[in-house]
């Protein structure tokens, strides 16, 4: 019932994306942290591999969709471990085509795939976050209000992804109907709407994407606007969808920070030996990999259960919190082996470290 | 303008390599593999060929066994239009590779035969030389710039002191060195179509060639620990130690 043998298209995808992040994504990471920027430039070439473009490419070309969670979840692990920065960049578009593809009416697809279809695609966000203590998805403070033509959004966001340039943004609402009863809606907002506004944050890690604060003060969308039509989202599907991205992402984080204090271990000597053959490196070492796989079985869970239709709304939550304290832990105890290495920049184990901490606050609390 | 690209699995650069204890091979285990670079260097020039000339095809082909299909499969996710594995059990010598890409080259009828220059894991740098010489074929190794036009093959080639010119007539033979170009990665869309692109296997014995190796794999070692350096105190020391110890004087 189980497989864990890749098929021969994904192990190509996941060598092929290695090399890519081995080669032009880690070598970047360091500078575009300093400078709080990632290169156009670098971000081009990611696309130009069809990371955002291809599943759209095939919609239009009505073909079966090859698109899978758990094929998306290995590209996610791969570029991560080049860089979250620069990944969560490549990728960010696709925090609204691919729900667009799943869930989007027909004519909500028609008219805005085919912007994201070349070479050098659109760019598109998502609004998920909510800067509150007791923030959870599914209990979202930002409201959508139906109106006569269509709804109006109120509400305050936080951690929104390059919204610089974007053309739409995804905003995740609770929305009214029904005699008071609550649901959860995606809604396409163009970002030049009025009554949107962003502030820039400032944060800890993720220091080379540009992230915002995005408030919405009576912004109209139009009936259309709703992601789904009046079918509207599967929404617990749509949150297990982002969560098992954000779980591979972090996979990809926390395997880097391993190999590298792994790699240190062996060459570093203390005393004679290398640092790795010492019992206190060499069983924190082994407990980083247990961590790390047994963090990626549960994000390809998750994975395989949406691949197949099934709901994933338990081994998704279970999987966050897993995650996301695993990733925090590993890339923590990276710190550690390097010792005071760890915590100069000249080694990548203290950005991996403050990327990781951001895991824990990307969908509040883990404590919750 | 058809060119046939043969590639050989070699084990990743990146990877460390074990020799076995008894020095009959490497540890193969936890070895990650990939195309031998200068033969993905052959694949990126032929799909710059097939750019200019779209009418063109690319065929790539291996000599091994059906693993080697993971490597093919990424020839054609890179844009190779088929792909034929001939299967093959080792031990293989190069002359036994060389004729049965022979036996290939007079099936398909190519205009061109590119390949790399060696593969990283033996450094024979046979193929591409034996390969001409069975087919009669001219030939260009270690080329560094190709060009196509009007039936010749025009190939610069790095040489001792400078760069070298050849031209010659197609059909022909090329290998290529490192700088000729950069590789792509295979894109998304290129990986997916892969899977529906034609790989053909041909088992060795069907093609009716004797393949008794001339080569043999006597023993394997691994290249002997540096010793650290050596401070001496005078020049005159260190001519003594040069004469009397290294004796390199």
């Amino acid at each position: 019932m189980v497989d864990f043998q890749l098929a021969p298209e994904q192990e190509i995808l996941r060598q092929t994306l290695a090399e890519f992040a081995r080669e032009r994504v880690r070598p970047a990471a360091r500078a575009a942290d300093e400078a709080g920027a990632i290169d156009p430039q670098l971000v081009r070439e990611g696309w130009e591999l069809g990371l955002i473009s291809a599943p759209v490419a095939e919609w239009m070309a009505g073909e079966t969709s090859t698109r899978s969670a758990l094929t998306g979840a290995i590209a996610a692990e791969e570029l991560a471990w080049g860089d979250l920065a620069i990944a969560l960049r490549m990728l960010v578009s696709s925090l609204l085509t691919l729900p667009l593809i799943e869930m989007g009416t027909d004519a909500q697809r028609r008219a805005l795939l085919p912007r994201f279809a070349g070479q050098n695609p659109a760019l598109a966000s998502a609004a998920v976050v909510e800067a509150r203590f007791d923030y959870s998805p599914g209990e979202l403070q930002t409201r959508a209000r139906r109106i006569d033509d269509g709804f109006v959004l109120d509400g305050k966001k936080c951690l929104v992804p390059a919204v610089e340039g974007a053309e739409l943004i995804l905003v995740y609402a609770a929305s009214e109907e029904d005699a008071g009863r609550r649901r959860h809606d995606a809604f396409i907002v163009p970002a030049d709407s009025a009554g949107v506004a962003r502030r820039r944050e400032r944060n800890m890690g993720l220091k080379a994407l540009e992230t915002y604060e995005l408030t919405f003060d009576g912004v109209r969308v139009e009936a259309s606007g709703r992601l789904g039509g009046e079918r509207a989202v599967n929404y617990p599907r749509l949150i297990s969808q982002w969560r098992a991205g954000l779980a591979a992402m972090a996979v990809g984080v926390a395997r880097a920070a391993f190999e590298y204090a792994r790699d240190y271990a062996r060459e570093r000597k203390a005393f004679g030996a290398p640092i790795a053959t010492k019992q206190a490196v060499a069983f924190m070492l082994a407990d980083m990999a247990i961590e790390v796989d047994a963090s990626r079985l549960l994000a390809w869970e998750t994975a395989w259960r949406l691949d197949r239709g099934q709901d994933a709304a338990v081994e998704s939550e279970l999987m966050r919190r897993y995650v996301a304290n695993a990733t925090l832990q590993v890339t923590d105890s990276a710190v550690q082996v390097l010792g005071g290495h760890g915590y100069i920049r000249e080694h990548p184990v203290e950005l991996w470290l403050r990327n990781a901490r951001g895991f824990c606050a990307f969908e509040g609390l883990t404590m919750v | 303008m058809k060119i046939l690209v043969p590639i050989k699995r070699v084990p990743d650069p990146a990877t460390t390599i074990r020799v076995l204890a008894d020095g009959s091979g490497i540890a193969t285990d936890n070895v990650k593999w990939v195309i031998n670079p200068f033969d993905e260097i052959a694949v990126e020039e032929a799909l710059r060929v097939k750019e200019k000339q779209p009418a063109s095809e690319v065929v790539v082909v291996a000599v091994g066994e059906p693993a080697w299909q993971e490597q093919l499969r990424t020839a054609l996710a890179m844009g190779a239009d088929r792909a034929v594995l001939v299967r093959i059990s080792p031990p293989v010598d190069t002359g036994a590779v060389a004729r049965i890409l022979a036996r290939v080259a007079a099936d398909e009828k190519p205009d061109l035969i590119i390949l790399g220059k060696q593969a990283i894991d033996d450094d024979s740098n046979q193929i591409g030389q034996m390969l001409a010489e069975l087919l009669g074929w001219p030939q260009a190794t270690f080329a560094s710039k190709v060009e196509l036009a009007d039936g010749r093959c025009t190939v610069v080639r790095e040489v001792d002191g400078g760069l070298e010119t050849l031209s010659f007539p197609l059909p022909g033979v090329i290998t290529t060195d490192l700088r000729l170009n950069e590789p792509r990665y295979a894109s998304l869309p290129g990986i997916m179509k892969a899977r529906k692109k034609e790989l053909k296997e041909i088992p060795v014995e069907t093609l009716g060639l004797n393949l008794a190796p001339l080569l043999k794999v006597r023993r394997l070692a691994s290249p002997s620990k540096r010793q650290a350096g050596r401070k001496v105190a005078s020049a005159a020391e260190l001519v003594s130690l040069l004469h009397s110890e290294a004796k390199v004087l």
